[in-house]
């Protein structure tokens, strides 16, 4: 017999294993949904409006549907003109769209329908023969304009304002004026566009004899998807199957669901069964999926002479497109990570998310993070230098605690911040760069941030759960829901079971994201699913376990409380003796006498309280990940242009599961947030996007990459799984404030407005020099 | 019937004139390993090695390459022993979603099959017309660098 495990990886947590899917990713042989093909597929795309802002009067479809090749086309009527959305528990009134339009378009692409044909020139055909009559409405594209009395009105929201959230505490008006020092600035951050390589993709499939449907969808959250479908689609939640295949990164737009989605499986019931695959163009996936929210970022806040934060007061506006999809939490999380990060017991700020008739804002890597970062994070360095502070020094005397109560209630259990600072900045040779390269134009920024692990934002509850089952052959099977959307949550979940569980990493095969197979999960977002899935997954390895050494006990009369499993073998854990291998232990539980099959189960729920957000109290997360980045850049006073010389990072991951993908993760945020700070940006025409594709929105490209050095501090949560918390997201939200803070000790100017272009360096360095001048 | 060979294979194949390589990989030989991302020549992940060059198979027609030898991900390794480059890119953690990687290793292996001791300059051009949105790189140029070192061991 062949053998399944591998000496190498017992006690895999903590080491750099292989993915567990890494051979399929390498040889080409992974299943993604774009790979997927059935007999008789049919191919569909969705009906878009072709207006920003316009009153459906009519959908003729008639000679569409004559056309030879085309089996079936739906409109609203197949949906129920029912409404979804991404906060239903949270914000039931930001439920907002329809699964295909009826009355009204909202924004350039919105979809009202979609045709399945044989072919995709059959489809396209078939699209230009379907008559949409409409009324065409007045528009309004930009944020501020959109919130004047008398702008068009897109919702019923009143002056456009989707959501208000407030925040706060103290008295920040009254503790203002004791301040030394107090400034106020403000921010503007752009759209932005997740790219994912693969673009969204979905294959639906409605079963005649039974009534239930399939959908294989790119998801980052297939239950999510399951419960949508069944509402707009008058099902019960069981007669509906989503199934994730290997996902080709999402980021945040695969989080929710798509009009796409709901289309491929009413297609499917339209023409008898039979599949239907819609793919997205990266036309489509650029101009018609998600984007980031473009965000205005007024701050302002007093300080004592010796760097004390007194007191901070701010606004925020968003830019929300023409639906809410999750931008209520992506508002709340652009307002509410401050007091993981400073001591403030004086704050109001409000968030304002404002319908425009533009494409979606949606959740993107960072959720709201990304935008505060940049304006927070550069705010504090202009406080720092304005009373000629040292921005690490400002910053370690302001920044919170392990186990301390925040002002707003959050409980910060490990909290490696001060380390993150200090290691970050002692490897970064802060001391002698820091305000002293400036004949050089070097210069070097700071910026640090906390994000939440999970968060009951989807449902009251947060739960994730597992089923580690070991069978006969000694193979460990570990089902999980929680969706691996490339990050590698199923390498690093089958790391803690088979710790756990006192095995091989080898020996695990993990099957993920099946919402009729595999136990319910909320998805991957947040940097929840190391930290919540996996404490479910330990939890399941472990009772597992347990029923091993339940067997074991009784056969060799020992008391079940001095027995384990380590490294492969069953010990006493008196003596340490070895009792018996593995193999013979299982062999034992499926022997004639006991014939016990082995199938543990875990799940688990943070530690957490309900957020109230009327005032923004509550502790949102089980445990908060911290996080201090420093950036050396090059400015060319030339050209204006930014090179990025070296990036620092040390992270309070609480433990590295698995350090090199940990690595991967703070590499891959890095890269994401030097492309969002220097150029990438998702451009608007008429609400149109301008530039829908890679020639014309640039990304991080191999050249140029700079170095990265990653420092992980490992705090050892104690809620976590082997003292892990998630780490998916924070390294991506300090960086645009570190790179503007650094090209400010560069070359002495401010940008407050990204991304940050040369034009825009120049710009500020010819105002320099006629200020000088004047 | 026109033959094409791929991964030293011969196969039969109605090609129409208009048909990218691509299509005809993914569609009509069901070789899906080859991924299409933007179908306009911007991101690399359709790249594939022809005689041993890389190009891109969004924008090949395949009547261009009937009698070239076309190499795709799915011909690189050897049953379950992986080509260097594969390898390599196992071992560093090179691979996150792993879209983009058939194509990164095909341009990859085009590379190192010209020059298994590339500079950091010559990795950057040669990976510049592909994009990974995961990884920042870096990883992967640390499996360049790996599996250059193990191809010229072999040489």
């Amino acid at each position: 017999m062949k053998t399944i495990f591998d000496k190498k990886y017992i006690n895999p947590v903590g080491k750099s294993v292989p993915k567990i899917d890494g051979k399929g990713i390498v040889t080409g042989q992974q299943k993604y949904v774009f790979d997927v093909s059935f007999p008789n597929m049919l191919v569909a795309k969705m009906i878009r409006s072709p207006h920003p802002h316009a009153r459906i009067i009519s959908i003729d479809t008639s000679k569409a549907e004559k056309l030879p090749g085309v089996k079936a086309i739906v409109t609203a009527i197949d949906t129920h003109n029912i409404k979804f959305g991404s906060n239903e528990y949270f914000f039931p009134h930001t439920v907002d769209q329809q699964a295909l339009e009826a009355d009204k378009v909202r924004y350039i692409g919105d979809e009202i329908g979609a045709v399945a044909a044989v072919d995709e020139e059959t489809v396209d055909e078939a699209l230009k023969l379907i008559d949409v009559q409409y009324e065409i409405l007045p528009a309004v594209f930009d944020m501020e304009e959109a919130i004047k009395p008398g702008a068009p009105q897109i919702h019923e929201a009143m002056n456009n304002i989707a959501v208000i959230l407030p925040v706060n505490f103290g008295n920040p008006e009254r503790i203002m004026k004791e301040a030394d020092y107090v400034r106020e600035d403000v921010f503007y951050t752009q759209a932005a566009a997740h790219c994912s390589m693969e673009p969204h993709v979905c294959v639906g499939q409605f079963e005649t004899f039974s009534n239930k449907v399939t959908l294989w969808s790119s998801s980052q959250a297939p239950f999510k998807c399951r419960e949508a479908l069944a509402k707009c689609l008058k099902m019960d939640l069981n007669d509906v199957r989503v199934i994730k295949l290997a996902v080709g990164g999402g980021f945040g737009s695969k989080l929710e669901m798509h009009p796409m989605d709901f289309a491929a499986v009413v297609l499917s019931k339209k023409c008898g069964g039979l599949p239907v695959k819609i793919c997205y163009t990266r036309e489509e996936e650029f101009a018609f999926s998600r984007r980031k929210h473009a965000m205005k970022y007024k701050v302002k806040t007093g300080i004592k002479k010796d760097g004390t934060i007194l007191a901070m007061t701010g606004e925020v506006l968003a830019d929300g497109g023409a639906y809410c999809s999750y931008g209520p939490t992506v508002i709340a999380a652009a307002i509410m990570r401050i007091f993981m990060v400073y001591k403030l017991q004086h704050f109001r700020i409000s968030g304002y998310r404002i319908y425009t008739n533009t494409p979606i804002s949606g959740a993107i890597r960072g959720f709201g993070g990304v935008q505060s970062g940049f304006a927070i994070e550069s705010h504090i360095d202009l406080l720092a230098r304005g009373i000629g502070m040292d921005p690490v020094e400002f910053r370690l005397k302001n920044i919170t605690r392990p186990n301390m109560v925040t002002v707003n209630k959050m409980l910060l259990t490990s909290n490696g911040l001060r380390d993150c600072i200090e290691k970050a900045a002692a490897a970064a040779d802060w001391k002698n760069k820091y305000n002293k390269q400036k004949h050089l134009c070097r210069g070097m920024g700071i910026g640090i941030a906390a994000d939440v692990m999970g968060s009951k934002m989807y449902k009251s509850h947060e739960s994730a759960g597992s089923i580690v089952k070991v069978e006969e052959d000694g193979s460990v099977y570990l089902f999980t829901g929680a969706a691996d959307t490339g990050q590698g949550s199923n390498t690093a979940l089958s790391q803690i079971a088979a710790q756990e569980l006192g095995v091989s990493y080898s020996r695990i095969r993990c099957k993920s994201g099946d919402t009729e197979i595999t136990p319910f999960d909320t998805g991957s977002f947040a940097s929840r699913v190391t930290f919540i899935s996996g404490n479910a997954t330990k939890r399941a390895a472990n009772d597992a376990k347990k029923q091993i050494l339940t067997i074991v006990a009784q056969e060799l009369k020992f008391n079940i409380d001095d027995l384990d499993i380590a490294a492969e073998e069953v010990i006493n854990t008196k003596d340490k003796s070895v009792l018996m291998n593995f193999d013979k232990a299982l062999e034992l539980c499926y022997s004639f006498n006991y014939g016990r099959q082995i199938i543990g189960r875990g799940s688990y729920n943070p530690k957490t309280t309900p957020v109230d957000f009327r005032t923004g109290e509550g502790n949102i997360s089980g445990s908060y990940g911290f996080e201090a980045q420093i950036a050396e850049v090059e400015v060319n006073k030339e050209t204006g242009e930014v090179k990025i010389l070296k990036v620092w990072d040390a992270h309070d991951i609480g433990k590295a599961i698995n350090p090199q993908q940990v690595e991967g993760q703070i590499e891959g945020s890095i890269a994401m947030g030097i492309g969002y700070s220097l150029y990438e940006d998702l451009k608007f025409k008429n609400g149109r996007v301008a530039n829908a594709n890679f020639a014309n929105y640039r990304l991080p490209k191999s050249l140029g990459t700079p170095a990265i050095e990653t420092i992980l501090i490992e705090t050892d949560e104690k809620e976590g799984p082997f003292g892990a918390k998630g780490m998916g997201e924070a390294s991506l939200l300090p960086t645009s404030a570190a790179i503007a803070n650094a090209i400010e000790d560069a070359v002495g100017v401010r940008i407050k407005e990204l991304p940050i272009t040369p034009d825009k360096i120049l710009k500020a360095l010819k105002e320099k020099e006629q200020a000088k001048t004047n | 019937m026109t033959t094409l060979i791929i991964n030293k294979k011969e196969y039969e194949v109605n090609l129409l004139g208009h048909e990218t390589l691509l299509e005809v990989l993914r569609d009509k030989l069901s070789l899906t390993g080859t991924k299409t991302s933007c179908q306009e020549s911007e991101c690399g992940a359709c790249t594939v090695n022809i005689d041993k060059k890389a190009i891109l198979s969004c924008i090949t027609l395949a009547v261009d390459v009937v009698g070239k030898e076309i190499t795709t991900i799915e011909g690189l390794a050897d049953g379950e022993n992986l080509h260097p480059v594969q390898q390599a890119f196992l071992d560093h953690g090179s691979a996150q979603c792993g879209f983009c990687i058939p194509g990164m290793i095909m341009s990859c292996k085009a590379l190192l099959d010209n020059n298994q001791k590339p500079n950091q300059e010559e990795m950057e051009y040669a990976l510049d017309g592909n994009i990974c949105r995961c990884t920042g790189y870096l990883k992967i140029f640390n499996a360049i660098r790996a599996a250059g070192t193990q191809m010229k061991a072999h040489v």
